[in-house]
């Protein structure tokens, strides 16, 4: 257990932009007509996977089925409720969902929502090092898919439409939270005392307050501001370019679920991956420099295409060579292939991409982040806001619906046993559980990270006899695999 | 070695509750002196600081719901459509108090405590939840139960009458307990936890907690106090129209740092546990 930043001091002192003014008079409570603000069971900011999935699950659990519930969400949330894009077009944000995450949206009737047509599941995966290729490791789960492709609407629109079926709850939408402060001081001696409630004035203007407020409010997540609880990490100097790509036709090709392959290839900037969506299409992610993934961002389509290709059959050498050209990839590739004699065999290479999809190419800047505790008196941290991941295990997504699944479990057996939701000593459950397993997670991907980004001799050599030792064993492989597949732990 | 140890820290902090109970039970509700006063009101202002000297307490709080509810599952309860009636004995700063008013199940709670500084602080406590507040949900009184007026009818009685972490600071039990039973309804629990005279906890409460890590003043442990299982089974068979049919239970917990509280069978027999005994309807 880490030592908690003590609460009141910090809060005050934080961050300017999220005060405190518990100690300040409260003369607008005083002179105003005394109309309390609504008291929320819970309040959730952030309306993204992690927070709406929160609600899902405290509306599908039968002790906390009944609790008062507010969500909060910046963006107005009818797209994401109406969202359709015809079947030959793919969101750019897409994850892989883990069978326990998977397990967890069925168990609260999500899963059955998803529009199946869109999900992708793979059985396979194919790792191997930018600069020595010949040690390739591969997973392989014949019986049940390694993970599941997702797009992160698709999921969202099931998330809000299982929701429309449970008990309603308050929705501001295209609203933002404007400050968070303690609740108002008591009005006499033996009155109501809701002092530590933390009490949210929203951008319209309206003021409520907390038993228990959830921060589901990624990574720049204002409810930690407020409850003063240090983040730690880094940047990584390395952005994530997402695309949704379209492979080349294939002839006499039966679409087979389970000879699907995920691949992902390390290169000294970062790890390249292409995921499968259904048909002939796939996600990209790619983590590289800044400035790379700047240059990525301006290529025309063919040369993006080119460049990718090349990224999965190149030497480093030729590949950062063709990454400098402002033009001309395709050629560059289709000559540097034939001369290193690249063998196209779909068990270890992707297929060749045919194009790429308009207006799918974006970046996001790649972070590590911790806070110290998930849980302060009256206030928990889920998702992006508690803790946010490389994505080269794409984990990130599945790490939050973790936090959910044990945060619910929390709030029951705390409704259960008769406490209040928001008491610190309850709510520690949820921040043991989760915080040393995401923490492992987070070595994990970061150390993977660092590994992966020297291009020195020997560390290769060592590296890639590390991935040809893991796939000569077996238990190791299946540790592994277990992790990606979120199984593990 | 590690269970002694374990224990000696669950019952200095529960002792922390008992300490105010303990002569106000013995002798009458105005006795008490000024060092017990000042003694508890330290304790008092750290009562519900989740880290402060009652967080042994506030961990254990989950296990006693559990216990009852064990025993209800014994004996299928027929009152509950009204919800269930609660009296708790020695109720401290309300832990076990507000936890049993919040469920849903509970028609009312009545916690009663003979220090005026612990009622003081529950009182104060419970403004913080606005469920609390609603009419006739919790109610603390400041008296012993020896000043509760005993009820005459089933209705006026309770579905459970609990004695947290209180007999082992009573100089009289048989008195004491005797005095409780009346309270309980037909087909109700007597509820109560302390902690058993063995070696292990004289070793744990008077050696170690005491004397050696002096957690807690000397002497505020009386060993011989402490009872036992089979004196409290021996008690409530020479009782009539208790515990008939399989209605009583006894169960040991014990605390494991990084663990938390944990139910143990057989651990009764050396450490803290649980004891309910049901009224035969
Ligand atoms: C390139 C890339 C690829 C990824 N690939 C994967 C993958 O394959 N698998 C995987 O599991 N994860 C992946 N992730 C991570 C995953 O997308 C995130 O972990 C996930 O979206 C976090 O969800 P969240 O609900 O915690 O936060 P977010 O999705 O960030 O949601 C936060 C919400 O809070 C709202 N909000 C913020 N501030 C306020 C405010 N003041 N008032 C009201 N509302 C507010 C925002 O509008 C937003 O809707 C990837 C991430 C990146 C960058």
């Amino acid at each position: 257990m880490r030592a908690r930043v003590p609460y009141s001091a910090s809060r005050a002192k934080f961050h300017p932009l999220w005060t405190c003014h518990a100690r300040q008079p409260h003369t607008r409570y005083a002179t105003a007509a005394p109309l309390r603000p609504e008291i929320y069971d819970v309040v959730c900011v952030g309306g993204g996977p992690a927070g709406l999935t929160l609600l899902t699950a405290i509306r599908s659990t039968p002790a906390t089925s009944k609790l008062k519930l507010a969500l909060i969400e910046s963006q107005d949330l009818t797209p994401a409720r109406t969202w359709k894009l015809p079947s030959d077009q793919y969101a750019n944000r897409a994850s892989s969902i883990t069978p326990k995450s998977e397990a967890f949206l069925s168990q609260i009737g999500v899963w059955p929502l998803i529009d199946p047509t869109r999900l992708q599941p793979y059985h396979h995966m194919r790792v191997w090092d930018g600069l020595d290729s010949s040690s390739q490791i591969s997973f392989s789960s014949p019986s049940s898919p390694i993970a599941t492709m997702a797009e992160n609407s698709n999921l969202q629109q099931a998330l809000l439409q299982r929701l429309e079926e449970l008990a309603p709850f308050s929705t501001f939408d295209s609203t933002k939270v404007a400050s968070i402060e303690d609740g108002p001081s008591p009005s006499s001696e033996d009155s109501l005392d809701l002092s530590s409630y933390p009490s949210l004035t929203l951008s319209s203007g309206e003021k409520i307050l907390a038993r228990l407020l959830v921060g589901a409010d990624g990574l720049n997540s204002p409810v930690r501001t407020y409850a003063g609880i240090p983040t730690r990490g880094w940047d990584y100097e390395r952005h994530g370019v997402v695309a949704t790509v379209k492979y080349l036709e294939r002839n006499n090709h039966h679409g087979d679920n389970k000879s699907v392959i995920a691949y992902q290839r390390f290169l000294p900037s970062g790890p390249i991956a292409l995921l499968a969506m259904p048909g002939n299409y796939a996600t990209l992610v790619w983590t590289t420099t800044p400035s790379k993934a700047a240059k990525l961002k301006t290529l025309a389509q063919e040369d993006l295409v080119a460049l990718v290709n090349a990224a999965f059959r190149l030497d480093n050498v030729d590949l950062e060579y063709m990454s400098r050209l402002d033009g001309g990839h395709t050629e560059e590739l289709n000559w540097r292939s034939r001369v290193a004699g690249v063998e196209e065999d779909e068990a270890r290479i992707p297929r060749w991409v045919d194009s790429v999809q308009q207006g799918s190419v974006a970046s996001f800047p790649l972070r590590y982040r911790q806070t110290d505790t998930y849980v302060s008196s009256r206030i928990a941290l889920v998702g992006d806001a508690a803790h946010t991941v490389h994505p080269l295990a794409g984990q990130g997504l599945n790490m939050g619906l973790a936090d959910v699944q044990s945060l619910v479990n929390t709030i029951e057996y705390t409704v259960k046993h008769g406490g209040d939701i928001g008491d610190e000593m309850y709510l520690d459950r949820y921040n043991r559980e989760m915080w040393m397993q995401n923490n492992r997670m987070l070595g994990v991907t970061d150390k993977l990270h660092k590994l992966y980004g020297i291009g020195w001799g020997p560390v290769v050599g060592i590296r890639s006899l590390g991935l040809k030792m893991v796939d000569q064993l077996g238990p190791v492989k299946g540790w592994l695999m277990k992790q990606a597949g979120g199984i593990g732990t | 070695m590690v269970a002694p140890r374990l224990s000696a820290l669950g019952n200095c902090s529960r002792l922390a509750r008992g300490f105010h109970a303990l002569r106000s039970y013995a002798t009458s509700s105005s006795s008490v002196n000024p060092t017990e006063v000042s003694h508890f009101n330290a304790l008092a202002s750290t009562w519900w600081d989740p880290h402060g000297s009652s967080r042994l307490l506030h961990l254990m709080n989950p296990l006693r719901h559990d216990f009852i509810s064990s025993c209800h599952a014994l004996k299928p309860h027929s009152t509950s459509q009204e919800g269930l009636r609660y009296l708790d004995i020695g109720c401290g700063g309300g832990i076990f108090a507000e936890s049993a008013a919040r469920l849903p199940n509970t028609a009312t709670v009545t916690a009663i405590d003979p220090s005026m500084g612990v009622i003081e602080v529950a009182k104060q406590h419970a403004r913080k939840d606005p469920i609390l507040q609603e009419p006739g949900r919790l109610e603390y009184l400041n008296k012993a139960i020896e000043d509760l007026e005993v009820p005459q009818l089933p209705k006026e009685q309770y579905d459970v009458v609990s004695l947290f972490e209180v007999v082992e600071h009573i100089s009289t039990p048989a008195v004491f307990l005797t005095s409780c039973l009346p309270f309980v309804k037909p087909g109700g629990w007597l509820i109560l936890s302390t902690i058993a005279r063995t070696w292990t906890s004289w070793l744990t409460t008077k050696v170690v907690a005491e004397d050696v890590m002096g957690l807690v003043p000397r002497g505020t442990h009386d060993w011989s106090k402490y009872i036992n299982e089979h004196q409290l089974r021996a008690f409530f068979e020479a009782q009539d129209g208790w515990g008939a049919n399989g209605g009583m239970k006894v169960l040991g917990c014990v605390y494991v740092p990084g663990i938390g509280w944990r139910m143990v069978a057989g651990g009764e027999r050396w450490g803290n546990y649980f004891f309910g005994i049901r009224r035969d309807p």
